[in-house]
Parts: structure tokens; C-alpha cells; sequence
């Protein structure tokens, strides 16, 4: 490959991967809550690393010429990152939910807040009185 | 080649910067295993550049590996989060 081609190639894939990183580094001060912070992550992960492998691939193409092994691990590495992410980005925030870290009030939609729909939420530490006042209410 | 390269590890040293500081700043400990996790990815990324600048032939195994174990860390630190629970 035209080394020049190569550099101009791995300076847009790399540069801009890195770009996304410091982009979700930055947007974890923006956001409140630990939820947002993990969802405000993903970008960096399902975007810039991917961008940052096909970096990696074009440098390992400039340097060693084609060869299928290198095509096929970084195929691999790609959806690697993208399903290993996810169901760790799922993982983590499952965790944090079942830990009780605070939730920002302007976190939205949140609907592990409420009740799902069709639900009568009763509350079985309530006084007597009050759980028949909601169920009369409802 | 090697001012891309540079570029590139420094642009992500800012970013591993950056989570340290919300690390230090961050009240509850799910914000900090996010930032590990961040802080993470971000070395591998410089570790990629880094074989690059030297002319690694590993480039692509290091990065490949690194993606695939990177669940680990993540679901360690989800179970110390939860004390073990499930």
C-alpha cells in the first residue's frame, strides 16, 4: 500500500477513535448518575475502539501486506469489542441498580422508578389504614 | 507515521487524564468502575499506538486479546459492587 495512503488512513481511523474516547471521558462530567455515565460509555467502546482496530489493520497492512489471519483478527476483535461491551455495559448497570447507587432525578426515562404499567404497587410495610386508602383510591 | 501515532497516544492519555480526575471528583462507586473501565480501554488504545511506533508485530493479537478478556474486569467489578450477589 502507498505509504502515504496508509498514513492518512490510520491518522483519520486513529485520530478520530481517539477523539470518540476523550469525547465519552468528557461526557462523564456532563451527566449526573452512574446509569448515564455507562450509557454515555458506550461510544467509546461500539465506536472508538472498533475505529481504533481498523487503525491497527491498515498499519498492519501497510507494514506486512495482506494476509487472511489479519483480516480475520481483526473481524474478531471488532465484534468482540462490540458484544463483549454490550453485555458488560449491561452487567455493570444491572450491578449498580441492584447496589443502590443514587439515580439523578433528571435521569429520563426512568422507569425503575415507578411501578410497570398495570401494577398495583403496594407497599406491605404500610399501616393498615393507609394500604386500603390506596387500594380504595385505585 | 509517527506524528499520527503521537497525536493519537496523547489525545488518549488526556482521555485516561480526564477519568482520573472524575475518579477523584465521583461520590458513588458505580460512576468509578465506569471510569475503570474507561481508563481501560484507553490503554489499550495507547498500547496499540505504542506497538505501532516501534513496529510491533503484535499490534493486532494485543488489541484482540485485550478486547475479548476486556469482560472481566467489567463483571469483577460489578460483583464487588453487588458483594457477590448475582
Amino acid at each position: 500500500m502507498n505509504d502515504v495512503l496508509a498514513t492518512t488512513l490510520v491518522g483519520i481511523f486513529g485520530i478520530l477513535g481517539s477523539l470518540i474516547v476523550l469525547a465519552s471521558a468528557l461526557a462523564m462530567f456532563k451527566v449526573r448518575d452512574a446509569l448515564s455515565r455507562i450509557n454515555v460509555f458506550s461510544p467509546a467502546t461500539g465506536l472508538g475502539m472498533p475505529l481504533i482496530v481498523i487503525a491497527a489493520y491498515v498499519w498492519t497492512l501497510d507494514d506486512r501486506g495482506f494476509d487472511w489471519p489479519s483480516l480475520f483478527i481483526a473481524i474478531v476483535a471488532v465484534l468482540c469489542l462490540i458484544i463483549v461491551s454490550s453485555v458488560a455495559s449491561n452487567t455493570l448497570s444491572r450491578s449498580s441498580v441492584l447496589s443502590g447507587q443514587p439515580i439523578h432525578r433528571k435521569t429520563s426515562p426512568n422507569r425503575l422508578a415507578k411501578p410497570p404499567a398495570g401494577v398495583v404497587d403496594e407497599d406491605p410495610d404500610a399501616p393498615a389504614g393507609g394500604a386500603d386508602e390506596t387500594a380504595g383510591r385505585s | 507515521m509517527n506524528v499520527v501515532v503521537s497525536i493519537c497516544i496523547g489525545i488518549l492519555a488526556v482521555a485516561i487524564i480526564v477519568g482520573l480526575i472524575r475518579v477523584l471528583t465521583a461520590k458513588d462507586m458505580g460512576s468509578r468502575a465506569v471510569v475503570g473501565d474507561l481508563v481501560y480501554f484507553s490503554a489499550i488504545g495507547m498500547l496499540t499506538f505504542i506497538g505501532m511506533q516501534v513496529s510491533s508485530s503484535i499490534v493486532l493479537d494485543g488489541i484482540f486479546l485485550a478486547s475479548m478478556v476486556g469482560i472481566l474486569a467489567t463483571i469483577a467489578l460489578s460483583r464487588i459492587l453487588t458483594r457477590g450477589y448475582r
